[in-house]
């Protein structure tokens, strides 16, 4: 049987039931749909999402499991036909088909939980535990704000990346997590994350935990330190271990939808 | 004799009163006569009102005023007519599109045309409105091109005698460009200039295979007019597709140009391409400044073209010849320019399917968001993107009617369009920077360093004030002379639009749309 007169039903019906409970399943998640939609992806998506999915000059990471402005596969249909509203995002007029092929080829982009993981998940989370990872990381919804949120960290990178984070985190650290240090023209020292900065100031979870704007008027000198505040756990942990806690951190997929 | 000098005078104060066109002048210069508003009074700036479009879209209009009514548009297609002194309402039209069309870059609009009592505007499904401006009435609608081959009519037309000139945007998705001229009182086709040439018409050589029948060209900025040399000049886009520029050999004629148009026939007077087989996406997409003034001891009719590639341009605009060109930040991908204004391209700087780093990054160093020259500094002042670069993607890709047809891709730091709300990125990667250039030799006079880059345009007046606004949010008066800061207002808001400045009831105001409101500043009385 063809599906072929049902696409426009499909269509209308994923752009009907934004607002309901159910939400439409994606009809076409084979093999082969993902391929066809990774073509469509590469030509009308990759200009600005870039050729890997982890975003360009204009258009945001894909690859993460999260997504702005979507929070199921019916949301991601509605945005690649609609578009988002005040951005660079249009809307595309592909068959419906294509679309959800499109659906299927992002979903493949966000790392398989299980790939490449050797460790015991359930070991390792007593390493996280006892080397507690909390006291400065976030996860499901408690914990220390400053450092990274690890709630959806088995979505975001492979286990290669997880491995190497724990070994060797400086290797990679997004300008949000660099250190920013500062002496202020009385002789005070500040210290703290970069949230926000423009001409005149900056907005800043300082080292005490409070949210402070600093006008760089009043700063004798700033630096930011790309490097991760976080030390390697290369000698802290044996093989195994760090197997059982890249296990562990795999599985972290809760807050992805 | 004397009447005449009166009613010169008078012309002139009207002309500053108003903002009639899209760039305020058929001169482009975005320079104001208004006085009122000065370096020792800036400070007593005061918002005066806001119009909050109901819109989320990018909000890039500049407005028009005429005698006390301003109109805008709110993206994608609707217009309103508002009371430029409380920011009242007086109608609203709206345009209805279809569920999709096919803008590259978000459902924007950048404004109206104005003739006696009708404004024109180019709508994202391909046509040309005319709308009666006292009653927010449709006079008349005319399907320009067919949407659904990937055009879209985002710029704000230009009106020269009776008709009302109108391109198209779609450099992304395989269109072939155009500029035409319509009837303004029946929308009637006068002419049409192809930018991609056909088969057997000037400038088709340039175009070495079939790659010229998807070969872009977009024009989605307003050109500039002289009337005294009836020609008009307008900036044309990139070629497609984008990055891949292995399946156009040849210089792509004339995308990445200026061209400049008989007004009557749309016949070419003479064309200069910027950027011969542009692989970089850089749109020659930028405001026509006319200057008349004097170069290297002569009195010469000059074009100022600050290039998204990253150079400064004189050229004769009577003549087309080029004059000289100077970077104005920092690139890599050209060691300069010949003494014909054709860029020495340095080895190993074309996109790749690897990713090649190049300076500046996709943006260029400015973009389509206003400069300004004023008579009186004799300063050019522009928007700069500095010090930062991008990696450029290329690979194959077939050409589908109404789809991407870009060939690669872009990374990079800075974003084209900032898309996080949040700035946090590393500032050696790139700044901005209002920037003052002395015409003659291109070089820094002085600038107002910022931190994030800027898609804000910039208006100056006689009075030596120079404003703009920023990504960051902020709307700000400086010293044209200097560069020093006069007045400073956070909006909370992204600026993609060039500011204007206006009378009404004998009071300046200076208007800018920042996020989805429309701000209107004046003197506290």
């Amino acid at each position: 049987m063809s599906l072929r007169p049902l696409y426009p039903l499909l269509c209308a019906a994923a752009l009907a039931a934004q607002h309901s409970d159910t939400a439409l399943k994606n009809p076409f998640q084979s093999p082969d749909d993902r391929a066809r939609g990774g073509a469509f992806y590469r030509s009308q998506c990759a200009s600005c999402h870039g050729i890997d999915g982890k975003g360009g000059a204009g258009g945001p990471n894909l690859s993460t499991g999260r997504f702005r402005h979507a929070s199921n596969d019916e949301g991601l249909f509605r945005v690649i036909t609609k578009g988002v509203a005040g951005t660079a995002m249009p809307g595309f007029s592909m068959n419906g088909r294509e679309i959800w092929q499109i659906v299927s080829f992002l979903r493949g982009l966000t790392v398989s939980g299980s790939a490449g993981i050797s460790g015991d998940a359930r070991a390792g989370q007593q390493h996280f535990e006892t080397n507690r990872c909390m006291n400065c990381h976030w996860l499901n919804g408690a914990g220390a704000p400053r450092g990274l949120d690890l709630s959806a960290i088995g979505v975001r990178l492979t286990a290669g990346e997880i491995r190497t984070a724990i070994t060797d985190p400086s290797t990679e650290v997004a300008p949000e997590y660099w250190i920013w240090q500062a002496t202020t023209k009385d002789g005070k020292a500040l210290s703290g994350h970069r949230f926000n900065e423009d001409t005149f100031s900056l907005q800043i979870l300082d080292n005490t935990g409070r949210l402070r704007s600093v006008n760089k008027a009043d700063l004798r000198e700033q630096s930011l330190d790309p490097s991760s505040p976080m030390p390697s756990f290369r000698a802290k942990l044996n093989d195994r271990q760090l197997n059982d806690l890249v296990a562990f951190l795999a599985t972290l997929q809760g807050a992805a939808k | 004799m004397k009447s005449a000098i009166f009613l010169l005078a008078f012309t002139v104060f009207a002309q500053d009163a108003n903002w009639t066109t899209y760039h305020g002048s058929y001169s482009s210069t975005h320079h104001s006569g208004l006085t009122q508003i000065t370096p020792v009074n800036a400070k007593n700036l005061e918002l005066k009102w806001t119009f909050q479009a109901q819109s989320l879209e990018k909000f890039e209009v500049t407005p028009l005023v005429v005698d006390g009514v301003m109109y805008i548009t709110e993206a994608p297609n609707t217009v309103v007519a508002i009371d430029a002194a409380t920011g009242r309402e007086f109608w609203i039209y709206e345009h209805k599109n279809p569920e999709v069309t096919y803008p590259c870059c978000g459902k924007i609009n950048r404004g109206l045309a104005i003739r006696e009592n009708t404004l024109y505007m180019g709508t994202l499904d391909g046509k040309l409105v005319a709308i009666d401006a006292i009653t927010g009435q449709l006079r008349w609608e005319k399907v320009v091109v067919d949407y659904k081959e990937g055009y879209a009519l985002s710029h704000a037309p230009l009106i020269i005698k009776d008709t009302v000139l109108m391109g198209t945007a779609g450099g992304e998705l395989g269109i072939r460009g155009f500029l035409a001229a319509f009837d303004a009182k029946t929308g009637k086709e006068i002419w049409r200039f192809k930018t991609i040439p056909e088969p057997g018409e000037p400038g088709h050589e340039t175009w070495k295979n079939d790659a010229w029948k998807h070969g872009g060209g977009p024009i989605w900025l307003t050109g500039s007019y002289d009337p005294a040399l009836n020609l008009t000049y307008w900036g044309v886009g990139n070629p497609g597709p984008d990055w891949n520029a292995r399946v156009r050999p040849g210089d792509n004629l004339y995308t990445s140009s200026v061209i400049a148009l008989d007004a009557d026939t749309g016949k070419l007077k003479w064309h200069f391409q910027f950027t011969p087989h542009d692989q970089w996406d850089w749109d020659s997409v930028q405001t026509p400044v006319l200057v008349d003034r004097e170069w290297r001891g002569r009195q010469r009719k000059l074009l100022l073209w600050a290039n998204r590639n990253g150079f400064f341009y004189l050229l004769d605009r009577a003549t087309g010849e080029f004059l000289q060109g100077t970077p104005f930040t920092k690139l890599d991908w050209a060691s300069g320019l010949d003494d014909k204004g054709r860029p020495m391209l340095n080895p190993g700087k074309s996109p790749s399917p690897q990713g090649t780093e190049i300076y500046p990054g996709v943006q260029g160093g400015t973009n389509w968001f206003a400069p300004s020259y004023s008579p009186k500094t004799d300063l050019f002042y522009l928007n700069v993107w500095d010090d930062y670069s991008s990696l450029y993607f290329a690979w194959d890709q077939e050409y589908e009617r109404g789809k991407w047809y870009a060939g690669g891709g872009i990374k990079a730091a800075v974003q084209s369009v900032r898309r996080d709300r949040l700035a946090r990125r590393d500032p050696k990667s790139g700044y901005g920077a209002v920037r003052a250039l002395n015409p003659s030799t291109g070089a820094k006079v002085w600038e107002y360093k910022m931190t994030d880059v800027s898609e804000g345009g910039i208006v100056t007046t006689a009075s030596n004030v120079l404003f703009s606004g920023n990504r960051e949010g902020h709307f700000f008066a400086l010293d044209a002379t200097s560069g020093k800061l006069l007045w400073n207002i956070y909006l909370g808001g992204q600026t993609a639009a060039s500011p204007m400045t206006y009378l009404v009831n004998g009071k300046q105001r200076v208007t800018i749309a920042v996020g989805h409101t429309l701000y209107t500043f004046g003197l506290r009385e």
